[in-house]
């Protein structure tokens, strides 16, 4: 599909700047919140009026943009700005549809980070955002794969960002996605036996093309499947393999899971597809979010790269509804 | 690459909740913008919209669903998504293959629940049946789940271009083999979130909205869906064809999160890059269906690109005249009527125009006209600089 | 009020209305322009600052265009504030 040159992780571990994945930042109050970027590349004018999501992929496109050449920019995230979004909305019901300012509804529109990527570098190539909630990154990664199948000289950025606000964080508690149990280490997140996961945030840029010299890694294949059948899943990822993999061997499954009991059998399920394989798991590290993935391809990257490994194959599903594989290799 | 043909199509908007009552009242020049009606706002009974006035309780009884969690938003799509199945002579087979993908857009999500959101979102509550159904994605999961479909499925938000957006998307997955067959499209239904939104950027109308017009005052906020089956060539058959998407393009202004720049680089680059995909010359554009919202903004910035691509400014208008402007629906809207321009070979005339832009001179077309139509420029900007241009041409 | 507290007063609401957190109220000039070279703010900014009008003075600006001569510098709209509040 492509390959992954340069990228910046924008997460709660230290996966920005000066990278140390052994030093595991610790989850705070049942939350794995993105440790904020160096904003000082943003114009004072412009960072004034930015909510996290924003503030973030701004933060982690910056240095990209200032350094390289594009061709677009795609970006997958599930809410967007949703914190200005509820700012609002509450406007509105507290001011009873009065005068309201207008830039919390400018800031709040899902595609006000991507757009927001381009009046930076004034770029005005394609540019798009996906929305589908837990398959809002794949489907960018797929978008910027198309891209480069029909234009092969070129390079896009590529991203997945989502915040937590305080008001998304009222929304999923009510709907029981996270955890009412105090966790507070990966052990205790993978050995919970109840329902729901701790939330997490943050943002990760790609910068891609088809130019295998001097990449990263290459992102071989992606899969994607809506459905709540167990089966159905494994049969997809059957399928995957056979197709993408052939008779090589992989050297990491880089698992989603995220000690939610009704999400483990698709995780449990899946690993049993590849037996005898190494396993690593990631939400203790970013915790879950719609776009999680984004960090999981990061991951993978850093791994391909630091631990010398020829692929890895990362599973991922979210609320157990919308699963996605994707094989990324050596390149 | 292979071609991309039109072989589906659902819609409903203010003119009407099937194709053949919105081609009637596209003939006839009938307007759908009104009163705010349901919508429990101090805009009601004011605020002229294009509002289909039909309950949502009535939708649900309708479309017969029993699950919990549908916005009107999500009502709206699947009323369009159905037709178009139907249209295209879609089984259940057909629709839940791995080679058929869905995708969906809108801008508003289930935002249209501004009371509950609130609620939910203040913990004001123990939880609404909508706590799953304020994204975007929501509608098309929606869709997605009541038809056990398996392939790709995706939703994207580019504010008013989203549905453009949407369509090229998937032309781009047939055309890259990974579908043969896309069902495309998109939804926003009126929510007082978007009314107070527009309006405290100062660019709606307080009366019905005139594209093109010298005094035009902004726009009308409307709500509806539309989808399209788009299949490749290989699959297509003998089955009926309405059209053939031949170009499309997505560019960014890059200028401003909220109006479009002087020299309108966005929209001009988003309408040659269409021209360019489809392999035709400016001359060739018989007509195009413009964004049109009649804000200041647009409706000039759009007629100095169109003088800046074309040597003579082919005939255009602005359906927004007809039924206001859908958001995340107008690109899938507009493309079905750029596709009666097409099929039924005539053009229908954009209302309320009196007098040229002072900068531009440029004149819509004023009247209903017969004429020869091989291929149709469909604009959509967007809020972030956000273009998209689509070409349809006779099959 | 005293025009001098009012223009205080002023000042920190437009930091606070416009998130300028690198400003403190010493730091914009009473005859300094506020769009364009002066403080740098931009269309929507005038749109902020209508709300600010209206929330905290009561004063009701339907057209932005009108606005825009309201919204000349601090001196313009503490004029205007004196001559039309209603709270």
């Amino acid at each position: 599909m492509f390959y992954i040159h340069q990228t910046v992780c924008v997460s709660a571990q230290k996966t920005n700047g000066l990278i140390d994945l052994d030093d595991i930042q610790p989850i705070k109050d049942n939350k794995l919140q993105a440790i904020e970027p160096n904003y000082d590349a943003i114009p004072p004018a412009m960072y004034r009026r930015m909510g996290r999501a924003v503030r973030l992929a701004s933060g982690a496109a910056l240095p990209l943009l200032n350094t390289l050449t594009f061709n677009g920019i795609v970006i997958g995230t599930a809410n967007g700005g949703l914190e200005d979004c509820i700012k609002f909305l509450n406007q509105i019901v507290d001011y009873n549809e009065g005068k309201l300012t207008p830039t919390n509804f400018v800031q709040s529109t899902t595609n006000a980070i991507a757009s927001q990527l381009a009046f930076f570098s004034s770029n005005k190539g394609y540019n798009n955002t996906h929305v589908h909630r837990g398959l809002a990154f794949e489907n960018a990664a797929l978008d910027v794969a198309m891209m480069l199948n029909e234009f092969p000289d070129n390079s896009y950025l590529l991203g997945g960002v989502d915040e937590i606000s305080a008001y998304q964080y009222n929304i999923e508690s009510l709907a029981g996605s996270y955890k009412k149990e105090s966790i507070s280490s990966a052990e205790d997140l993978y050995n919970s036996k109840t329902t729901g996961s701790i939330p997490g945030d943050g943002c990760t840029m790609f910068a891609v093309n088809k130019q295998k010299t001097g990449a990263t890694a290459k992102l071989k294949a992606i899969g994607t499947i809506h459905t709540d059948k167990v089966e159905e899943v494994t049969q997809y990822l059957t399928n995957f393999i056979n197709k993408n993999l052939g008779e090589s061997s992989l050297s990491l499954f880089l698992s989603g899971e995220n000690g939610d009991s009704r999400h483990l059998p698709y995780y449990s399920a899946c690993q049993n597809i590849v037996p005898n394989i190494a396993v690593e798991r990631f939400k203790h590290l970013c915790g879950e979010y719609a776009t999680a993935s984004a960090f999981a391809l990061w991951l993978a990257c850093h791994k391909i790269q630091h631990n010398n490994l020829k692929n890895v194959l990362i599973y991922n599903n979210f609320r157990g509804k919308q699963h996605s594989f994707m094989l990324v290799e050596n390149a | 690459m292979s071609r991309v043909f039109v072989t589906g199509i659902g819609i409903i908007s203010p003119l009407g909740d099937t194709l053949s009552l919105n081609h009637t009242a596209l003939k006839k020049g009938i307007c759908g913008i009104s009163t705010l009606q349901l919508i429990n706002s101090n805009f009601a009974g004011k605020l002229p919209v294009g509002e289909i006035k039909t309950e949502t309780q009535t939708f649900k009884e309708k479309l017969k669903i029993t699950e919990t969690g549908y916005t009107r938003n999500s009502l709206l799509a699947l009323h369009a998504f159905i037709d178009a199945i139907n249209d295209s002579k879609l089984s259940n087979e057909d629709i839940t293959a791995y080679n058929t993908a869905l995708i969906g857009a809108n801008s508003v999500g289930g935002m249209c629940l501004t009371d509950e959101l609130y609620k939910d979102a203040n913990s004001k509550s123990q939880g609404s049946e909508y706590l799953s159904s304020y994204d975007g994605g929501s509608v098309t999961l929606a869709i997605q789940e009541r038809y056990g479909m398996r392939g790709i499925i995706n939703t994207i938000n580019t504010a008013c271009s989203s549905s453009a957006n949407s369509i090229m998307y998937g032309a781009r997955l047939i055309q890259n083999g990974l579908a043969t067959r896309a069902i495309v499209g998109g939804s926003d239904s009126l929510a007082k979130y978007t009314i107070n939104g527009f309006n405290s950027l100062y660019i709606l109308s307080d009366e019905i909205c005139r594209p093109f017009d010298s005094e035009r005052k902004g726009l009308n906020l409307a709500e509806g869906a539309a989808f399209l089956v788009l299949e490749s060539e290989e699959i297509v058959g003998n089955k009926k064809v309405y059209a053939e998407l031949t170009g499309y393009c997505n560019a960014n202004d890059a200028f401003h999160p909220s109006s479009i720049s002087e020299n309108a680089d966005g929209p001009f680059l988003a309408m040659q890059g269409a021209l360019r995909k489809a392999n035709l010359q400016p001359n060739q554009i018989d007509f195009i269906n413009t964004h049109g919202t009649a804000t200041e903004n647009n409706d000039e910035a759009e007629s100095k690109a169109m003088l800046r691509l074309f040597e003579k400014v082919p005939p255009f208008a602005s359906t927004k005249s007809n039924i206001g402007h859908t958001l995340g629906a107008a690109g899938a809207i507009e493309a079905v009527y750029s596709i009666l321009n097409l099929t039924e070979q005539e053009i229908y005339k954009s209302l309320n125009y009196k007098n040229p832009i002072q900068t531009t001179g440029l004149v819509p077309v004023t009247a209903y006209t017969k004429m020869t139509i091989n291929h149709v420029l469909s604009n959509s900007f967007g809020f972030g600089g956000n273009c998209s241009s689509l070409i349809f041409s006779k099959a | 009020m005293e025009t001098a507290t009012l223009k205080q007063q002023l000042k920190e609401q437009i930091i606070q209305f416009l998130n300028l957190t690198t400003f403190k109220p010493e730091d914009i000039k009473d005859d300094q322009p506020l769009f364009g070279e002066g403080l740098g703010l931009d269309s929507i900014d005038s749109l902020e600052l209508i709300a600010l009008l209206d929330r905290n003075y009561g004063i009701k600006i339907n057209d932005p265009k009108e606005g825009r001569k309201i919204l000349v510098d601090v001196n313009t709209m503490v004029a205007y504030i004196q001559q039309h509040r209603t709270k």
